[in-house]
């Protein structure tokens, strides 16, 4: 839960959404008007304020797998819960 | 007091154009913006300092260069101007466009000087507004853009009454963030191991010409070197021509619907294209390298505080003929998602790095086009009076072109695609442009009819 809302708090610098608005169902590129850039703009900052590392290999589809709000907070669980 | 700053990676980049072309005119930025009103002179004065006063990357100055050439950069303060006046209505407007062309040749010489300026012009048509000349390394296109409607929001307040705009983000706090972001060891190592995986992985680049390969045989024989990858810049004739093509909207909402349904954005498709073309002038090279800008504005701080935040990376691909169009997408797109991810990294590291690599002679490139892509902007956000009030706005080129071809994608207000090719006229026609927009279109829509054909195929076809 603290993940989330800490995701949702950072998210909401990047969109017109406020963080309590922001659901999972969400789509970030829709809905939260977010660009590939913005995306991953938004996990570099997250890997500075939880200094946690994305690692993404460049066959690694991970990324083109992330549309909804909940598919990046999945992401992030994974990272933080690895550290 | 004044406190001094770094350049950021993005100022650094036009700076590093600066002392290499040997003139500030490559870094010169200039946008006309009038409307077709009476227009109270005064008050569009005051607007305009009131705007010098809130948008502080306006008054940056840059100080001397110490022993190694570098510079700092610092905000001046704040004191009301002085902005002459120019009365261009007896005149057409490509005469007003030819005068206000030339200032846009102008260079700002000097240490710790003013590196923007402001004129009032009162153009043909009852057109009534401001010319202003700036620096790149103060701000970006798109800034420019929120400062003029800012410009102008202030002037509806003074004029009308109208609520006072919104406070834009202070620029010194971002610079702040954005140069401690840029020092974090963290991410300075882990973007550099980024990038030089790229050449453990595939070695040198390989320069590959709109014009096909005899540009690199050239090169080689000059250097006596036949195991060359890189070709010369051109450093002096830096004069520019600019051709436009624009594809009309059927066929670009066919494209724009093919990077909807497939999760492809619009910078990567056209990066796909490119890369296919420079493949086929390159009898099938599959080793390219691309230069990409990209506008770092991501947070609501981001837009609105100005600054110079485009910067530009090297899209670098290796992608055989046997790979399918859409499966070519995806791998670009891939990359180009790791790259914005290191976005605040300087890339003047990466060339450093393919230096002490290589030992790449001093004035070559590995690369021969510069995309940028302008994703359509809501031009009621940026006029929101445009049916009362309606606008003219140019963008002046700086006439001297850093890059052999340089091409930006735009979306028009009609909802057409526009290609601006931009060319070094010492090195390109318009032949060249033209054949390199045929080709283009060709890649692009054999490629999104049947994703699955592969680039080899899709070279033959076309």
């Amino acid at each position: 839960m603290e993940i989330e809302k800490k995701f949702k708090e950072v998210a909401e610098r990047y969109c017109s959404v406020k963080a309590d608005e922001i659901t999972n169902d969400m789509k970030l590129r829709d809905d939260l008007g977010l660009s590939s850039l913005d995306l991953m703009t938004l996990l570099g900052d997250l890997e500075d304020e939880f200094d946690i590392e994305f690692e993404f290999s460049e066959d690694d589809n991970k990324l083109a797998g992330i549309v909804t709000v909940e598919d990046a907070i999945n992401l992030f669980k994974e990272y933080a819960d690895a550290e | 007091m004044k406190k001094n700053y770094a350049l950021t990676a993005a100022q650094n980049m036009h700076y590093q154009w600066i002392k290499e072309y040997k003139t500030q005119q490559v870094s010169g930025l200039s946008i006309v913006a009038a409307f077709q009103t009476d227009i109270d002179i005064p008050l569009l004065k005051r607007s305009i300092d009131l705007e010098q006063e809130r948008y502080s990357c306006l008054r940056l100055r840059f100080t001397k260069p110490d022993e190694n050439g570098n510079i700092e950069q610092y905000i001046a303060d704040w004191k009301p101007q002085e902005y002459e006046e120019f009365d261009f209505t007896d005149k057409t407007m490509a005469e007003a466009n030819d005068i206000m062309q030339h200032w846009a040749y102008e260079t700002f010489d000097g240490d710790d000087i003013p590196m923007c300026e402001f004129r009032i012009v009162k153009l043909p048509d009852n057109y009534t507004g401001f010319f202003v000349h700036m620096d790149h390394r103060l701000n970006d296109s798109v800034g420019v853009a929120v400062m003029a409607t800012d410009i102008m929001n202030l002037y509806k307040h003074l004029k009308f009454g109208e609520e006072y705009p919104a406070p834009l983000a202070d620029f010194e706090k971002v610079l702040v963030s954005d140069l401690e972001k840029a020092s974090n060891e963290k991410r300075l190592a882990k973007a550099k191991r980024f990038w030089d995986e790229e050449l453990d992985t595939y070695g040198e680049p390989l320069y590959s010409d709109i014009q096909g390969p005899s540009v690199l045989e050239e090169a080689r024989k000059k250097h006596n070197n036949p195991n060359l990858r890189s070709v010369d810049i051109e450093r002096k004739e830096l004069f520019v021509a600019v051709k436009d093509y624009q594809l009309e909207v059927d066929s670009m909402q066919r494209a724009i619907n093919f990077c909807l349904n497939n999760q492809i954005s619009p910078t990567n498709l056209l990066l796909l294209v490119i890369r296919t073309y420079l493949s086929k002038m390159n009898d099938g090279q599959e080793d390219i390298t691309i230069e990409n800008f990209i506008s770092r504005r991501s947070t609501h701080d981001e837009l609105t505080s100005g600054g110079s935040r485009t910067i530009c990376f090297p899209c670098r691909t290796v992608i055989s003929g046997d790979t399918t169009f859409i499966d070519a997408a995806r791998i670009i797109q891939n990359h180009q998602n790791r790259i914005y991810m290191y976005s605040g990294y300087d890339p003047e590291l990466i060339r450093a790095e393919m230096k002490k690599r290589y030992n790449t002679p001093d004035d070559t490139t590995y690369v021969s086009v510069y995309l940028t892509y302008q994703p359509p902007m809501n031009t009621k956000d940026l006029n929101p009076n445009a049916e009362k009030m309606p606008i003219y706005v140019k963008w002046f080129a700086n006439g001297a072109a850093t890059k052999k071809m340089y091409l930006t994608v735009s979306h028009l207000p009609d909802r057409k695609l526009n290609f601006s090719y931009h060319y070094q006229t010492v090195q390109l026609t318009e032949n060249d442009a033209e054949r390199m927009y045929y080709y283009m279109m060709r890649i692009l829509f054999r490629g999104i009819e049947d994703p699955g054909r592969t680039l080899s195929e899709i070279i033959d076809m076309v």
